[in-house]
């Protein structure tokens, strides 16, 4: 079993996850609370990893990152490194791929927060910002949670993307799919079975964990 | 219009909905003494609109609010304050407590300076402080939302029907509460209803709304009493509302004093004297005055007619029997009585047919 590929998915997960719960919780703020009359562009592009095939969205995150673009360039200029074929490159096309997987959930929970709750919150002096993590979050939790662990699993099973984006390097962007592709092209078998099972396991506890915790643990106040 | 102060809420927006009726409100409510103006009118009159618009919680198309020299919001000026910056304790419909939060900490959430028991102790809460509301009852729930309003010092307290969410006998018990509640916390308040008999209870003064506008203002008894208009004294619809005063009880039953003459009614059970006394016109009935023979009803009150006034099939008589009376009768029933200004005739009204409303 490649435990340095199960160990780099795992990280590679946590941070996605990390990273999606801090700009995932402003954005679907914005897209629930906004008035802007493109905000549905903005839903769209948020959107587009559901329908995108990940080799076309992994291919365009390579073009933006690579060392040729002013992102690639900044990157470099700033870090002295590049971003395709490293472990950030590779986050930060996690980040974007799971987009949707964080944002809509979260979307979906702060839109059925009853928004009498809101303003009586604003009428009581408390500012928007504080409102939103007092009230909103709060109220919010079984949605976040929702959204952390779609996002999780979701980069933990991703295969296109990361091979366009990362490559196959052990230890740096070999993922635990990657891994099984590759056990599987060299007939090896025996380990492609063991690494699929364990990652078939992990999905299947978090997923029966989430369903399972969803009515007691969630619920912050006494049912 | 009254002149404006500089201790008065001054309201004068407009504001339209597709669909909706287009509000244009113009009030003055005297912010100096706390009393309780109720905004009263038929639903869809846009009273929630206005009380929206004064908590900064929906933006008028056009006008300006200004509270004790205050700008709120002028659409002139492009201005609309937060209502974070407006210092308004505002009650929803249902009350809104927030179901994440036990009582002390819903209290406690707009709190700056003080404690939150000391408000627990106020509204009689204090053993429900570890509570969450879904634990709470109607009546529980509306004491933590106001105990919640107040907590920040609001100038000014906005209630939005605050009896529509209870059930019909909670309702008839918490009016009278919540008229003391309201002035112990020398905060003044509006207050939205369509409700006619909460409109008598909670207010001191009344502004009367039909189709998104500003159609009277007063105490409430002479609104009530003098109806600017028919659709006002559609809209305000007990014919007969006068002042009175419980001299006397004994057995379920009162004797109140209402103008010179004394009727009796049922007991409300309420400790303080002062009522209103409220007669639908079609309780009344008319008898001729020789008529003796002994009724069941309480009430016989030698009058004499004011006017009468045809009214298709009906004839509205107004009547003088120590206060201003109206019964409605048939077309026959004042050709058989000779119902004729200045004539006398005898008013009968059942007890069970009035209706006491405290008066605050």
């Amino acid at each position: 079993m490649d435990w340095q590929a199960i160990w780099l998915s795992l990280r590679l997960s946590f941070w996605t996850t990390v990273i999606l719960l801090v700009i995932g919780l402003p954005a679907a703020y914005w897209l629930t609370f906004s008035r802007r009359r493109w905000k549905f562009l903005v839903e769209a592009v948020v959107a587009l990893p559901l329908v995108l095939p990940p080799t076309v969205l992994g291919f365009y995150i390579l073009l933006v990152i690579g060392p040729r673009s002013p992102v690639g360039q900044l990157y470099a200029a700033l870090t002295g490194g590049m971003l395709p074929f490293s472990f950030q490159g590779l986050l930060l096309a996690s980040v974007l791929y799971s987009l949707p997987f964080a944002v809509q959930p979260f979307a979906a929970g702060f839109v059925a927060v009853d928004r009498k709750l809101i303003e009586a919150s604003w009428c009581l002096g408390v500012s928007r910002r504080s409102t939103f993590f007092r009230v909103i979050v709060p109220l919010s939790i079984p949605a976040i949670v929702t959204g952390m662990i779609l996002s999780f699993a979701h980069t933990l099973g991703e295969f296109g993307v990361v091979l366009m984006v990362g490559g196959n390097l052990a230890g740096i962007t070999r993922t635990v799919s990657i891994s099984i592709y590759d056990d599987v092209q060299a007939l090896n078998y025996h380990s492609a079975l063991e690494t699929s099972a364990l990652l078939l396991g992990i999905s299947f506890v978090v997923l029966a964990a989430t369903y399972g915790l969803r009515r007691r643990a969630w619920a912050i106040w006494p049912a | 219009m009254a002149r404006i102060m500089a201790g008065d809420l001054s309201v004068d927006i407009r504001k339209s909905y597709a669909g909706g009726p287009r509000i244009e409100a113009a009030l003055c409510i005297p912010l100096g003494a706390p009393s309780v103006t109720v905004l009263f009118g038929p639903s869809g009159a846009g009273k929630t609109t206005v009380l929206r618009s004064i908590a900064g919680l929906e933006r008028p198309d056009a006008g300006s609010i200004t509270c004790g020299g205050e700008i709120w919001c002028d659409s002139a000026r492009g201005l609309n304050l937060a209502p974070q910056k407006r210092r308004v304790g505002y009650l929803s419909q249902d009350y809104a407590v927030f179901p994440h939060l036990t009582v002390k900490k819903n209290v406690a959430y707009g709190l700056r300076h003080g404690s939150a028991d000391e408000l627990l102790e106020r509204f009689e809460l204090s053993e429900l402080a570890g509570r969450y509301p879904r634990q709470l009852s109607g009546g529980q729930l509306q004491r933590v939302a106001l105990a919640r309003a107040m907590a920040p010092q609001p100038r000014l307290l906005l209630l939005d029907e605050p009896l529509s969410a209870l059930d019909a006998p909670a309702r008839a018990r918490l009016r009278t509460d919540l008229r003391h509640l309201l002035t112990s916390l020398k905060v003044p308040a509006i207050v939205v209803t369509h409700d006619r008999i909460e409109a008598l209870a909670l207010g001191d003064s009344i502004a009367i709304m039909i189709d998104g506008r500003l159609r009277q203002s007063g105490a409430v008894d002479r609104v009530f009493e003098c109806p600017a208009d028919a659709d006002v004294a559609e809209a305000v619809g007990i014919e007969t509302i006068c002042p009175g005063r419980v001299i006397s009880r004994s057995a379920g039953l009162v004797t109140v004093e209402a103008g010179t003459s004394r009727l009796v009614a049922l007991d409300i059970a309420q400790p303080h004297p002062e009522v209103f006394v409220c007669i639908r016109a079609e309780s009344v009935t008319l008898e001729p005055c020789a008529a003796g023979t002994p009724t069941s009803a309480r009430n016989h009150l030698p009058s004499r007619i004011v006017s009468v006034i045809g009214e298709g099939p009906l004839a509205r008589v107004v009547l003088d029997c120590g206060f201003r009376l109206t019964a409605i009768v048939t077309r026959q029933a004042e050709e058989e009585l000779r119902l004729r200004e200045g004539e006398p005739v005898v008013a009968v009204v059942k007890a069970t047919s009035i209706r006491l409303v405290p008066r605050p």
